[in-house]
């Protein structure tokens, strides 16, 4: 019996490391990239909306013209993104390729390949693009990334709420509603409307920075060495947000209560979103009622808040030039030009700046017009993406707080100031 | 002869020299692998972290005990830590008591009861994201429960944007998805309790609660210390379920311990810090279990 046990156990330890074994070494095969001449890119990527797809076919034109190169498309869900290109780094293996977004940018830019180098140097390379995001891909001298769509915050509105209120839109930039006149229209079309909501604001704080440059306010100093959101302009922008929870044009239940805002809008029930230019795809299978884009108010200045997506190639992915070469095919006028008008996103190239889109042309064009009247400070501020993550949340969640009533709108701001400064100093060791 | 006997007999022939040589370690091994690998190995190399200065990319820089003195410095952890010991003192209790309740209710003669155990126990098998998402379904404040008041003319209740209702929401969804496992727990315990106990009492004329007050607690004493142990680590390591539900809101109502350090590691990229949090978090319930284990005597009497 004794014996027969020990037999089991033996064999049973043999099975579970030649498990072990097998693992680790299809691992290895997988790993390697051999000395063909093949070569295979893994592209890590996330999708908004329907892009992936047009990515997939943009891919099999590539790889169609390019036989010997092989893209791996990896899609993970944008929240896991910088967990899972984290993971690829710290442990060696890092993917040739990742879509990338403002967020996640700075925290990756010391291992991205320098794509100026191979584009004729930096002002050639960066010469292509629109100017307000260039603070965002250029690092410390570097094109870290190659910008693929930029997008602009802007106001999406119910069309058939509005009709049924008799509430007319600004139709051009020489009428555009201040504040007070768009939160005195949205309460009419809540009146007589019907709507619930006058509207619905996405919960993260670099929705709400739009607001705060409109008061003529800012996150930073200009030069980046101290905390400004503390300022006359912040706490008023704070207050305004504050006081549209409070008039009732906003509901609660989205910053406070982590309600998802493009299911409200969807409902009907809801005048407006305050969203992203990326929403447009999102929202065009809506039947229900009719919508539309609109100018965003303005405070003491219009403004939007720039952003974008890009392509990131990484260091010692051991296909670093083949990475390369397939980051300036896709970013080239043409396959940009289809991508983006497939995707219904703005190009950032300056020689697309005028895309023939088979939906929503006139809706683009207004986000366009946005992002042209958006003020510096918007970009410089995001653009310090190693110090506006250490702040960011809590800046989301102080905007909570003030709503609540928990503490005050100048309290709240001293605080994320101190935050910043924080930041800004241990940036600075 | 009985085959009991006779079984003790075998096992008593073994002299105390006879070893059972490597046997034994490698029953052990499977498990001691994956348990080096994926809980020791990581532990210590988190605690090396934690003295230091780490984004998760770029080299890292050693800072000595700077991370720890910062976190003494840090009310926001103390106050995330204080919310978790919150959450802990009313959830513990109230699991506790439901699931006792419970699994006494369903070791009685019922009919069904085979149906109304595995009701009970179904949610212990659902993920945490899940658990947390129906009850967002149901708490929500355009949620199943505000639209079932407004039938009945009721105004409705702000469960996710209220601190209060937002705190209930989560005790509520956290009692409801670890009741089943606790229950299974203490109906091994109640049916370990050897019934003559029980006529002796019901002979001598015992009411109920006195039978309950003076036999099965004293002698769910050992399930019990076990029960409570698990649940205050279960509520100390509380996250995806609460996540999925508030998010941590409303503002950071509900932002627990953990969550706070996630936040530390992955937004704010301080993975130093957020390990040196963890190694606090780690020490704080090893002081936890080693109390409780103290002043329970480990269970026994």
């Amino acid at each position: 019996m004794n014996k027969l046990m020990k037999t089991v156990t033996i064999a049973m330890v043999f099975v579970l490391l030649t498990v072990l074994t097998a693992c680790g070494s299809k691992e290895s095969a997988d790993g390697g990239n051999g000395a063909g001449k093949k070569a295979s890119l893994d592209f890590v990527w996330f999708s908004d909306g329907n892009e992936g797809e047009i990515m997939k076919s943009i891919i099999n034109d590539y790889q169609t013209k390019n036989p010997n190169i092989t893209v791996n498309l990896i899609e993970v869900p944008y929240k896991d993104l910088g967990t899972k290109l984290k993971t690829m780094i710290s442990g060696g293996k890092p993917p040739a390729l990742a879509r990338i977004s403002t967020t996640e940018l700075g925290a990756f830019a010391n291992q991205a390949i320098d794509l100026s180098a191979s584009n004729g140097g930096l002002d050639s390379y960066t010469a292509q693009y629109v100017d307000s995001i260039k603070p965002f891909y250029v690092v410390n001298g570097k094109a870290v990334a190659a910008p693929m769509d930029v997008t602009a915050n802007g106001l999406i509105y119910n069309k058939t709420l509005f009709d049924k209120a008799g509430v007319k839109v600004p139709t051009s930039q020489d009428n555009i509603w201040t504040w007070d006149e768009f939160s005195a229209a949205l309460k009419q079309v809540m009146d007589k409307g019907g709507a619930k909501y006058g509207m619905v604001w996405d919960y993260t704080p670099q929705r709400w920075s739009t607001l705060l440059y409109q008061f003529g306010g800012s996150m930073m100093s200009e030069d980046g060495t101290k905390a400004t959101i503390n300022n006359e302009a912040g706490v008023k922008a704070a207050e305004y947000f504050k006081k549209l929870h409070d008039d009732g044009i906003m509901p609660t239940s989205v910053w406070l209560g982590g309600d998802n805002p493009n299911n409200l809008f969807r409902t009907g029930s809801v005048a407006a979103h305050f969203a992203g230019n990326w929403m447009i795809g999102n929202y065009k299978d809506i039947q229900n009622f009719q919508w539309g884009v609109t100018y965003m108010p303005k405070g003491t200045t219009r403004s939007s808040v720039p952003g974008g997506k890009f392509a990131m190639a990484f260091q010692k992915s051991g296909v670093e030039k083949e990475a390369t070469d397939f980051i300036n095919y896709i970013s080239s006028k043409e396959v940009n030009a289809k991508y983006c008008t497939d995707a219904l996103f703005l190009s950032p190239r300056k020689d697309n700046s005028k895309l023939e889109y088979a939906f929503g042309k006139d809706m683009m064009e207004l986000f366009s017009n946005e992002l042209n009247n958006t003020v510096p400070a918007a970009a410089q501020d995001w653009s310090r993406q190693t110090i506006v993550p250490k702040f960011s949340n809590d800046l989301k969640t102080t905007l909570s707080d003030i709503i609540g009533g928990k503490t005050s709108a100048k309290d709240g701001m001293d605080k994320v100031a101190q935050l910043i400064d924080k930041a800004i100093a241990s940036e600075k060791k | 002869m009985s085959t009991q006997a006779s079984a003790v007999k075998r096992v008593k022939k073994r002299r105390p020299d006879q070893s059972m040589g490597w046997t034994p370690y490698l029953f052990v091994l499977p498990n001691l692998l994956i348990f080096s690998v994926f809980i020791v190995i990581p532990t210590i190399i988190g605690f090396v972290y934690s003295f230091h200065q780490y984004d998760g990319l770029n080299p890292m820089e050693f800072v000595g005990f700077d991370n720890y003195k910062e976190i003494f410095k840090d009310s926001e952890f103390w106050g995330a830590l204080g919310k978790t010991a919150r959450y802990a003192v009313i959830a513990v209790p109230s699991i506790y008591c439901v699931s006792l309740a419970v699994a006494m209710m369903l070791i009685q003669p019922l009919r069904a009861k085979g149906l109304f155990r595995s009701i009970f126990y179904w949610p212990t098998m659902i993920s945490y994201i899940i658990v947390g998402l129906t009850w967002k379904w149901i708490f929500g404040d355009f949620g199943i429960m505000n639209y079932v008041l407004s039938l009945f003319g009721s105004e409705p209740i702000q469960f996710m944007s209220n601190p209060f209702f937002a705190n209930l929401s989560v005790i509520i969804a956290t009692v409801w998805s670890r009741l089943g496992f606790y229950m299974v727990i203490f109906m091994a315990g109640l049916q370990a309790i050897p019934i003559d106990y029980y006529e002796a009492a019901r002979l001598d004329g015992a009411s109920k609660i006195r039978v309950f007050r003076s036999i099965t607690l004293p002698l769910l004493k050992p399930t019990t210390v076990l029960v409570v142990m698990l649940a205050l680590i279960d509520a100390f390591k509380a996250y995806p379920l609460l996540f999925a539900l508030t998010g941590g809101g409303p503002g950071k109502e509900t932002t627990f311990i953990v969550q706070y350090i996630y936040e530390t590691g992955f937004a704010k990229q301080e993975l130093g810090m957020a390990s040196a949090m963890s190694v606090v978090l780690f020490v704080l319930i090893c002081l936890f279990t080693a109390l409780q284990n103290k002043l329970s005597k480990g269970g026994e009497d």
